[in-house]
């Protein structure tokens, strides 16, 4: 029995003899080839370096100009600040939205809760955003602007009651609250989100009103 | 290797032009801005103006929440770049006398040549757009100078359009629209859209 027991530990010896014999050789191999990649790098970043030196160096004039390699072309320009918008939108969603096996979840700032009531109501500018939707031909534009852009004479032929100028006053009292923009090029005016959001609180608040009026 | 460099000779605009319009922006100069021409090995590749002129660019996107951004509109005041066609350009100059500098409050040609080749070297050697040019490609490159003295810039390049400003980019491309600002960043690929509020 005692026998059986040496001799298994003296063939366990020799096998891990064996394998120290063989990681050694691997680690001699490795060492090696990563020396050979080093020479490589070396003798790369040398040639790089001489190239900008050349680059650099001599060869530029003094005189007014810049020597420029014109195979570079405003479409690799264009690419490249594309690419760099792309990753900050990017970076920027990665702060804001998480992406797991359980679905999106928005991720929000460790910010202080602050309880709806305790935001304090700037009362000039919830003034200026009701009075803006406290006329009947400025809710009549707002749905208009609903369903898209509209340039004024689209809007005029839809509210053919009204004159341009007063149109014209009343589509600036929208912007002025912020509840549409107009294109400066194509001269449309569009609804904001804020717009939107002020004319479905505008139809709620009439529905519901309407409805306790029934009641 | 080219020689991209700055000319000797001052022109000025005989009548008001645009120098670039598309549906959603236009830069336009009046009569008697002052003009340099860059040159690509003495060929005309664009100018450094100076005079009146303006710069609209509607950076609105259009989401399904409603409209986002505000147009830019911009005096142009002070000095600018144009990279681009000039064929058309070169026909509306003529030659700038001394009284024109002056209106521009320069002493003299030198004086603007110097702020001008500032400008160009600034945008050249020290911007973010490392040593690029337009080749044969059509396209358009503007720098503005902003309030900080830095350079905004508008590259037009046929569907493709970028604005890139002190506090906002705004990249168009065929049917994708983003809009970065330093309240959201604005998303918008095929009518969908995604709006992140910072």
């Amino acid at each position: 029995m005692v026998m059986f027991i040496y001799v298994d530990l003296y063939l366990i010896f020799i096998e891990l003899k064996r394998i120290s014999v063989k990681l050694r050789s691997v680690r001699i191999k490795l060492s090696e080839d990563l020396s050979e990649e080093m020479k490589k790098l070396k003798e790369e970043i040398a040639n790089l370096k001489e190239q900008f030196r050349n680059v650099m160096g001599g060869e530029r004039e003094r005189r007014r100009g810049i020597y420029i390699d014109v195979g570079d072309r405003v479409h690799d320009y264009v690419e490249d600040m594309m690419e760099g918008v792309a990753e900050g939108i990017h970076g920027e969603l990665e702060k804001s939205i998480f992406i797991g096996p359980r679905g999106v979840r928005i991720l929000r700032r460790k910010e202080p809760h602050i309880r709806r009531d305790e935001v304090e109501l700037s009362f000039p500018k919830a003034a200026e955003v009701m009075s803006a939707l406290g006329h009947e031909h400025r809710l009549r534009i707002l749905d208009e602007l609903m369903s898209g852009g509209k340039y004024i004479n689209e809007l005029q032929e839809k509210l053919s009651e009204i004159t341009t100028s007063t149109l014209s006053s009343h589509l600036k009292v929208l912007e002025e609250a912020g509840l549409v923009v107009q294109e400066k090029v194509r001269g449309r005016y569009l609804i904001t989100m804020p717009g939107r959001t002020a004319y479905k609180m505008a139809r709620r608040v009439t529905r519901f009103v309407e409805r306790r009026n029934q009641e | 290797m080219a020689k991209l460099s700055i000319g000797n000779t001052v022109s000025k605009t005989s009548e008001a032009v645009t120098l670039w319009q598309m549906e959603k922006g236009i830069v336009e100069i009046s009569k008697n801005t002052l003009a340099v021409p860059i040159e690509l090995d003495d060929k005309e590749r664009g100018y450094v103006f100076h005079g009146n002129g303006k710069f609209l660019l509607d950076s609105i996107v259009e989401t399904e929440e409603g409209a986002i951004g505000k147009p830019v509109e911009k005096e142009l005041n002070e000095l600018f770049l144009m990279l681009g066609d000039t064929e058309e350009i070169q026909k509306r100059f003529t030659e700038a006398g001394e009284e024109d500098f002056a209106k521009m409050g320069y002493e003299n040609q030198h004086g603007f040549l110097a702020k001008a080749e500032d400008l160009f070297n600034r945008f050249f050697e020290k911007g973010m757009h490392g040593h690029r040019i337009l080749n044969e490609d059509h396209g358009f490159i503007f720098a503005f100078q902003n309030e900080t003295s830095k350079l905004d810039i508008l590259v037009d390049k046929g569907l493709k359009l970028v604005y890139k400003a002190m506090d906002m980019v705004f990249v168009s491309n065929k049917n994708k629209v983003v809009l970065k600002s330093p309240s959201e960043v604005v998303c918008l690929s095929n009518g969908k859209s995604v709006i992140v509020k910072k």
